[in-house]
């Protein structure tokens, strides 16, 4: 659950930071301040709190989900946030040659947007991303305040049952770190393979 | 008469204070080379860059056979081009940089068939029939599959000529493509080039390399300044006595063929 | 839907209570972080290649795990080896270890970034080890570690909300408990939210003056 948690939020999170990443280059006021205030506040509220609001909010609004779309939209949502701001860099990194060149084989600029300047992007910031991964693999052990049961719940649920908290809770620690080395290792190997690199 | 290829009407260029382009007035005739030399800071880039409108003219306009590039005209009126009017009258103009400017993410077939595919919504099949012959054209269908990274400058540079060729255009823009090369990869992009003066291509290109503007230029014009100094013939450019800017341009490039001129 | 913030908000001296714990706790643990941090990476520099190894250790495992798991195994497993600490010291110590492994990182990354020449300058004069690391390396890494310093103690400001699950009496356990005691929990939260926003940005907004001043000192 952790890990199925983590990877769909990562992925929904991407594809929303593109999308905050195109609002904010659009050039549109309303789109750009639109992106700025939900960057912020998305960075600026505890992950905790805005599962809370979430879980409770939406209800009350009419909207009733289950923790599990509550925690996929929380994480998202937060993950979408830190994802755009690391884009930003990587946006901000594509040379403009690169643009250019893509104007003059007639590329439209959404075009030039998906088809150069978001995979060069992406490429640029990937070990930005693999970092973000670890950290909401890390992050998703908070979503057990809304009542999911994934890694963390559980060892609350075994140590409260089995009264042996020390052992269950090291446990617990040490699976999600065996996730993140290989998270961890993983990219580092895909840093070094994949091409795509604009050169220096 | 036929339109020429490209006409450069009065064209001035500012960057605040600065004028970069003063006052240039050019005429691309069709199927021939136009090399446009000069020292560094001389306007021959930026000059080059306005005919593909990747910089806007500050007053004059540039025509490409016959239409307006960047503007329309109507009723006495002056209006910007929209994005799809100024792709389509830009679609005639093929543009090879001096960085190359690969997409660094895809394979040079990618490269060369991106805008078949997404620009003239080629199938992928067909698109990629056409990017392979024009990669067999300047000798590198064997690299079809390499990434940028994994190629030479030289062989950099001439997937981006048939990037370009791909799309048929009818002039073909060259920014100093040899600047950001070693010695030993210039002539391999220069043998691209010359086979495609050869072919008739309407080209202009902005080179250092005075030994190809002398033998494959049709045209020669010597920029200083920002002022277009003068065009003639190579043969009559570089015959003594030569203007002496043009002189003291060439003995500092002597070392890159320009020798043979001496 | 009626939302009714008047109960919340009458509650002010509370939140203000519940903020002044999450202030407190955020403001000792970072500095205590920052400070076992900056000893960690410095042993890791001067203590030679086994305390090097050694102390990685720690701060991967502190690095590769969740903070949330970390309290847990402090606050309900550390009784059963001798650790029964209250839930504030819990909390407060629990934060500054976590945010010390990170803080290692970062200064360790200041000492790589000062050219070696400048510490065996220093040496030359007759400093000694710990004048150079003062005198020397601490103001030349300075203007790099400020940024992923200040981002850092943000970090750790969002963290705190985790205590509320170990039942410290900060700003978030504070605010919920109002909610429902006032049957107005989504108020309850939205406020919460709404403050931690804003001392969010305040935070930013102070370590980007905190950047600016540096700077000009050092150009």
């Amino acid at each position: 659950m952790t890990i199925f948690v983590s990877s769909i939020s990562i992925l929904l999170g991407l594809g929303f930071a593109i999308l905050l990443s195109a609002m904010r280059m659009s050039g549109n006021l309303v789109l750009i301040n639109f992106a700025r205030v939900f960057i912020s506040f998305f960075r600026g509220v505890p992950l905790l709190v805005q599962l809370l609001l979430i879980f409770n909010l939406l209800p009350a609004l009419g909207l009733s989900l289950s923790s599990l779309a509550t925690a996929l939209i929380g994480l998202s949502l937060c993950t979408a946030a830190y994802q755009a701001e690391n884009l930003r860099g990587g946006f901000e990194g594509v040379p403009p040659g690169l643009i250019e060149s893509a104007e003059m084989a007639g590329f439209s600029p959404t075009q030039t947007f998906l088809h150069i300047r978001t995979p060069i992007a992406l490429r640029m910031t990937f070990p930005a991303l693999v970092n973000e991964a670890i950290l909401i693999l890390k992050a998703s052990s908070l979503v057990s305040v809304v009542g999911l049961i994934e890694l963390t719940k559980m060892a609350q649920n075994l140590a409260a049952s089995t009264y042996m908290p020390l052992p269950i809770f090291a446990s617990a620690g040490l699976i999600y770190l065996a996730i993140n080395l290989v998270v961890a290792a993983i990219g580092r190997r895909a840093e070094v393979a994949l091409p795509g690199l604009p050169a220096k | 008469m036929t339109t020429p290829a490209i006409s450069v009407q009065n064209v001035s260029k500012r960057y605040g204070e600065t004028l970069v382009l003063r006052d240039i007035n050019l005429e691309i005739p069709r199927g021939e080379v136009t090399c446009l030399i000069g020292p560094s800071g001389s306007g021959k880039s930026t000059l080059l860059r306005c005919m593909a409108f990747l910089e806007e003219t500050t007053s004059g306009s540039i025509l490409i056979e016959g239409e307006p590039l960047g503007f329309i005209e109507k009723d006495g009126k002056r209006r910007a081009q929209s994005p799809s009017e100024l792709r389509a009258t830009r679609s005639k103009v093929g543009m090879v940089f001096q960085q190359f400017n690969l997409w660094p993410h895809m394979t040079a077939l990618g490269n060369v068939s991106a805008a078949l595919r997404r620009v003239r919504k080629m199938p992928r099949k067909e698109a990629e029939e056409r990017a392979m012959a024009q990669l067999t054209k300047v000798g590198l269908e064997d690299r079809a599959g390499h990434y940028p990274s994994q190629l030479s400058g030289g062989q950099q540079q001439r997937v981006a000529i048939a990037r370009a060729l791909a799309l048929d255009p009818t002039i073909m823009l060259f920014d100093e493509p040899t600047s950001a090369l070693d010695p030993e990869l210039t002539g391999e992009v220069l043998n691209v080039m010359r086979a495609l003066a050869d072919e008739g291509m309407t080209m202009v290109a902005v080179t250092h390399e005075i030994g190809f503007a002398a033998s494959v230029g049709n045209t020669v014009c010597f920029l200083d300044q920002g002022k277009l100094l003068f065009h003639d013939t190579p043969e009559k450019v570089f015959a003594a006595p030569r203007h002496p800017r043009l002189e003291q341009f060439l003995d500092t490039y002597l070392d890159r063929g320009a020798s043979m001129l001496k | 839907m009626n939302f009714d913030f008047a109960v919340i908000l009458a509650k002010g001296p509370q939140i203000i209570a519940g903020l002044g714990v999450t202030i407190l706790i955020w403001i000792v643990g970072t500095i205590l972080a920052a400070a076992i941090g900056f000893l960690v990476a410095t042993l890791r520099r001067y203590g030679g290649r086994l305390m090097d190894k050694l102390l990685s250790v720690p701060v991967e495992i502190l690095r590769g795990t969740p903070f949330l798991v970390q309290i847990f195994l402090l606050y309900f497993g550390g009784p059963y080896i001798g650790i029964r600490l209250d839930p504030i010291p819990a909390g407060l110590l629990g934060l500054s270890i976590y945010g010390a492994a990170y803080y290692a990182e970062i200064f360790r990354a200041g000492y790589n970034s000062v050219p070696t020449g400048h510490a065996e300058a220093a040496d030359c004069v007759g400093f000694t080890r710990l004048q150079t690391i003062l005198y020397v390396q601490l103001p030349e890494m300075a203007l790099l570690v400020l940024p992923p310093a200040n981002n850092m103690a943000v970090i750790l400001l969002k963290e705190t909300a985790l205590l509320s699950l170990i039942t410290v009496p900060e700003m978030t356990m504070t605010v919920q408990a109002i909610g429902s005691q006032q049957y107005a929990f989504v108020e309850a939260i939205v406020v919460l939210a709404l403050v931690y926003w804003g001392l969010v940005e305040l935070s930013n907004f102070l370590g980007r003056i905190a950047e600016r001043r540096l700077s000009k000192l050092s150009s």
